[in-house]
């Protein structure tokens, strides 16, 4: 089986995607109400007003990480999987294509344990952005 | 560690309005089907990766945010980047099978690599806030005019595909191009139109696991030629009948085996009845093309017919070492010299009392993955002295491992002492 790998974006045109990576596991405390986390919100994201180092906080709930931009050593491309099963014989085997939809050549990542905010994480994003 | 984000962020109405957006969303996603994905997650990641000194930006779910198990990661050098955005690569493998990343000329493994982080994935374009709700917490803040940005989460990925160069997997190539060699009777009986056990370059580039640069030279190697848009191997017996008639014409017209002129020995062998491509295929296999005066001239190579003839003398058996030289020099042809340096690689000499045996031990019928070549030749012989080892593991080539780094990886090295030759056994 030979599965091509497409790009529609032409040369060097592939749209960046970013990666915010942090450690653990964020988890929704909207539980019962709310059935699907679509759409819902995470938290926010500053960069200090330093430009060098360029360091980012992440405020999640009542939690702040901090963190970097990092460059990729290698890119990440991104690929989508396209199936293509117009016929539905079990016999055929469907054509699979990955078309690469967009690059990551950049991710902030928060590698460090998260701090706990005593004083509502809106009230610093303010001071920031001042 | 866990990360919670408290319900107060998001108002109580989400509930609603995420109901009023699942019909959006699965019409959203209708579309993102159609291979537009990027301008429909619009997500932001600009804004993110550009976010200006003390500015901040929330992050969010996707309205459309899932698993998203079609969408992967690939890490890939930056110099195999031309080569992925120009449609030159593809994926080859069967179901059973680790599946490879073939560019024109090489093969990468893929590794799942899996990670215990969150990965946050926020597809590119433009997302202003178009959801007031994000608005209402902006009410205070009228010295900013500017719509809100945010940055949507897609996908949290699990892992990503690593690409790892490995060696060509040929070792199939043979055993496809075996099922059904071709043979001089073939083209008498007509027969033979049944299509099973051939293979199209087609389908040799879906059944390989290799780049198309990786199988042209497996072909070669193996001495295969297309026939009627098929590869074959030639069966040994028609070639070793083609070869003998064209040194015997060779005689008969006083040519030289170095300036066989090729108009002149393909008149002559397909008045015998030989095809003329495989006559072709014979000179290719066991000579060179050279341009002459008179057209095309081959040169038959003094070493690769000297080696025919010396499996032909040998077979499978052993042999006392003077027996078969004798018989050696007598069968190949005159004008040719035998030497045993050209039997490097493809007879094993072994000393029973005060006489030499010699045996065929040819390289190419071992396997080509390092790993399975050595314990083929650990299974032959349990310690191996250089001299003897090196015809026999040259040809392997691992990306990114030298031979010396093969040796310590799959051999134990001993020597007695400074002067004495060190000796490979199994590790």
């Amino acid at each position: 089986m030979e599965i091509r790998v497409k790009c529609r974006c032409g040369n060097g045109g592939c749209s960046e995607w970013a990666i915010v990576e942090l450690q653990g596991v964020v988890e929704s405390q909207v539980s019962s109400i709310v059935t699907s986390i679509q759409g819902l919100e995470i938290g926010n994201l500053c960069r200090s007003s330093s430009s060098s180092p360029e360091t980012y906080t992440f405020t999640i709930g009542y939690h702040e990480l901090s963190g970097s931009k990092i460059a990729l050593k290698k890119p990440l491309l991104v690929l989508k999987k396209h199936k293509d099963d117009d016929d539905d014989e079990e016999m055929k085997n469907p054509r699979v294509e990955l078309e690469v939809i967009g690059i990551v050549r950049h991710r902030i990542l928060f590698k460090n344990r998260p701090k706990s905010l005593i004083s509502r994480p809106q009230c610093k994003e303010k001071k920031l952005a001042s | 560690m866990m990360i919670y984000f408290g319900p107060s962020i998001s108002k109580p109405s989400s509930s609603l309005k995420s109901a009023g957006k699942e019909s959006k969303a699965a019409k959203e996603m209708e579309m993102a089907v159609d291979g537009e994905a990027k301008e429909i997650w619009k997500g932001g990641a600009g804004s993110v990766l550009s976010l200006a000194p003390g500015s901040s930006i929330p992050v969010r779910y996707h309205s459309l945010f899932a698993s998203h198990d079609d969408l992967l990661l690939l890490e890939v050098d930056e110099k195999l980047l031309p080569d992925i955005l120009n449609h030159r690569t593809c994926i080859r493998g069967q179901p059973d099978e680790d599946a490879v990343l073939c560019t024109p000329t090489a093969t990468y493994a893929m590794k799942f690599v899996g990670t215990s982080n969150t990965v946050l994935l926020i597809p590119p374009g433009d997302a202003t806030s178009s959801n007031p709700e994000m608005l209402v917490e902006d009410t205070d803040k009228q010295d900013i005019p500017m719509p809100q940005c945010i940055a949507s989460v897609i996908k949290v990925a699990p892992g990503n595909i690593e690409l790892i160069q490995t060696a060509p997997r040929l070792e199939k190539l043979k055993t496809l191009l075996s099922q059904r060699p071709y043979r001089l009777e073939e083209d008498l009986d007509d027969g033979l139109q049944l299509k099973s056990g051939l293979y199209r370059w087609e389908d040799l580039v879906e059944l390989i696991q290799a780049s198309e640069e990786e199988i042209r030279v497996g072909l070669k190697s193996l001495s295969a030629v297309e026939l009627d848009g098929f590869w074959r191997i030639v069966d040994q017996k028609s070639m070793d009948g083609i070869l003998d008639m064209i040194l015997n014409n060779s005689i008969l017209h006083d040519w030289r085996l170095n300036a066989i002129v090729e108009d002149e020995v393909l008149s002559i062998m397909e008045s015998d009845g030989f095809p003329r491509r495989i006559v072709l295929h014979c000179l290719d296999t066991y000579g060179n093309a050279l341009d002459g005066m008179e057209g095309c001239v081959w040169s038959l190579d003094e070493k690769k017919v000297c080696l025919r003839f010396a499996a032909r003398v040998l077979g499978a058996e052993k042999m006392k070492l003077e027996v078969f030289m004798e018989k050696w020099t007598r069968n190949a042809p005159s004008g040719m010299q035998v030497s045993l340096q050209m039997l490097e690689g493809e007879v094993l000499f072994e000393k029973i009392g005060i006489e030499t045996w010699i045996r065929p031990f040819s390289v190419s019928a071992l396997p080509s993955t390092p790993a399975e070549r050595f314990a083929a030749l650990f299974r032959e012989r349990p310690k191996w002295e250089w001299k003897d080892l090196d015809p026999y593991i040259k040809d392997l080539k691992v990306p990114g491992l030298s031979a010396e780094a093969l040796l310590i990886k799959y051999t134990r090295r001993t020597q007695p002492s400074a002067d004495v030759e060190p000796v490979f056994s199994a590790r």
